[in-house]
């Protein structure tokens, strides 16, 4: 019992911590940021190499009623609230509790219980998607988009809408369980969920929204920690791929406009930009992706990125994203290792037709 | 409930409710737990831990049933990756074989497996084992948990 009681004194310290930082004034942090250099290259580039993370509770699109810039009582009580969950799911439990109700447990969070059908998960024992609203230039934000002005996906297209409805279809179809190839990508292990590499490279609202970012005189590579994921981005003139040469992440190319590099993205498979559409809605062939990548402090990379497919969207859309410097290791996620849970699905829908047959015969 | 409450749990849920909804695929995580879990089928066990798989994807903890029901029997419980787990300063060897748990959650689909989810890890004192947040990488939190982990947790 020794060990749980220190778990609870180091979580209390933790929270306390953050209190305290949530109370100081965006002044302190504006003062330190004066003293900055951009740190550069050997060639002269800005450095934007390092560990970075972009979770945050903001969502990509702005919620009825909120304008662009939150107030400090809507941050208090956004934060407060999700602080409050993550003691709620620390607090001890009585130990001659009974198991959980029959029919699901529901946290009251749709985008977790979606993922959990009910079955308990996902609470904060294995949530890590971050406690604090997006700050973009300390300016804290109600949506990850900006444009829309509303903050929101623009309309589709009735291409677009005929995509969804196609989707949709797939996903209620009972011959989605028949074989491992039939499963999501992500459980699959072989792209990240969210899209968290992208592009765009958006958080999740679960875990391992985390990031290293490697450079030379010629290339970028940026690998996410959600599934391993990477991609390494080329510098300079663009050598266009063939239509059908589709890899996953697509086919980037970027440049160095000033101190923001530019990067320019196409090629991506149609099967990828439709397979995280919980982040994204969708997109063609066609859709083309701009991202710019800033660094505006030593802790801060500023990240944009605009979506260009109107065969899918009636207009362009963008977004901005902070990046925040990470002191720690990025982990390895060899999703691969001892991914039990693909059998357990499979596994699940052939006892359910077992059982649905007897059923059948009685 | 007032407006402003239902706009403060409107983005405290993550969701332009009906819209983002509309975008909204079944499966959303790394795998979805409603495939894999069923949700009526909850289960409570308590049991000592004879091995700990700290791996990718996600943890599972084996445990012997030490109560009268299911006693004997071995459960796996798939618990938090451990990446998330590890910056919370919990190691694999926070969890060594022998040491007691009570764990409630949900079974798989397939009931001949004896596996489990872990919705609630607690020592037998209710304590719990796996909790926290590892924030969002400001420096505050960085430093705090980098603190934790040197210490350790266990």
């Amino acid at each position: 019992m020794a060990n749980c009681a220190r778990i609870l004194l180091n979580a209390k310290s933790h929270l306390s911590t953050l209190a305290v930082a949530l109370a100081l004034p965006a002044l302190t942090q504006a003062q330190g940021d004066e003293e900055w250099v951009m740190p550069r290259t050997e060639y002269g580039y800005p450095d934007i190499q390092g560990n970075w993370s972009n979770a945050t509770i903001t969502t990509i699109q702005r919620p009825d009623g909120f304008d662009k810039v939150m107030t400090p009582e809507q941050i208090a009580e956004i934060e407060g609230e999700r602080q409050q969950v993550i003691e709620a799911d620390a607090a001890p439990s009585d130990p001659d509790r009974d198991a959980p109700p029959e029919g699901g447990y529901w946290t009251g969070n749709p985008v977790w219980d979606s993922a959990s059908g009910g079955s308990g998960g996902y609470n904060y024992f294995y949530i890590d998607a971050g406690d604090r609203v997006a700050r973009w230039n300390g300016e804290p934000r109600s949506s990850l988009i900006v444009d829309p002005a509303n903050g929101r996906f623009p309309p589709l297209t009735e291409a677009g809408k005929a995509e969804i409805a196609a989707a949709e279809a797939r996903s209620e179809s009972d011959s989605q369980y028949d074989n491992p190839e039939s499963r999501p990508f992500g459980e699959r292990c072989i792209l990240s969920f969210g899209n968290n590499l992208g592009p765009p490279m958006l958080p999740n609202a679960f875990y391992n929204n985390n990031y290293t970012i490697v450079q030379n005189r010629d290339q970028i590579m940026i690998m996410t920690e959600m599934v391993h994921d990477f991609r390494v981005i080329r510098l300079g003139e663009r050598e266009p791929l063939p239509d059908h040469i589709r890899p996953w992440f697509g086919d980037s190319w970027g440049r160095w406009e000033g101190d923001t590099l530019v990067v320019e993205t196409s090629n991506l498979p149609h099967r990828q930009i439709n397979s995280s559409r919980y982040r994204v809605p969708g997109g063609t062939e066609q859709i083309k992706i701009t991202e710019k990548f800033t660094r505006v402090g030593p802790r801060t990379i500023n990240y944009e990125f605009t979506i260009d497919d109107p065969a899918f969207y009636t207009a362009s859309w963008s977004g901005q994203v902070p990046f925040n410097k990470m002191d720690e290791l990025v982990y390895e996620y060899a999703c691969h290792e001892a991914n039990y849970s693909l059998f357990n699905v499979l596994s699940g829908a052939r006892a359910e037709e077992a059982a649905a047959l007897e059923s059948e015969e009685d | 409930m007032t407006t402003t409450k239902k706009l403060r749990t409107a983005l405290l849920l993550g969701i332009p409710a009906a819209m983002f909804l509309a975008y909204t695929a079944p499966t959303i995580a790394h795998h979805a737990f409603g495939a894999e879990f069923d949700r009526n089928a909850p289960i409570k066990l308590q049991g000592k831990i004879v091995k700990l798989e700290w791996v990718n994807p996600h943890t599972w903890i084996h445990l012997e049933i030490t109560t009268e029901e299911r006693l004997g029997e071995v459960w796996a419980v798939e618990g938090g990756t451990p990446n998330v787990l590890l910056r919370r300063g919990l190691r694999r060897d926070c969890l060594t074989p022998g040491t007691e748990i009570i764990v409630d959650g949900y079974q798989t689909k397939n009931h001949a497996l004896k596996r489990a989810n872990g919705r609630d890890v607690t020592f037998t004192d209710g304590g719990k084992i796996f909790m926290g947040s590892s924030g969002t990488g400001a420096p505050d939190e960085a430093a705090d948990r980098k603190r934790a982990y040197e210490k350790g947790r266990c």
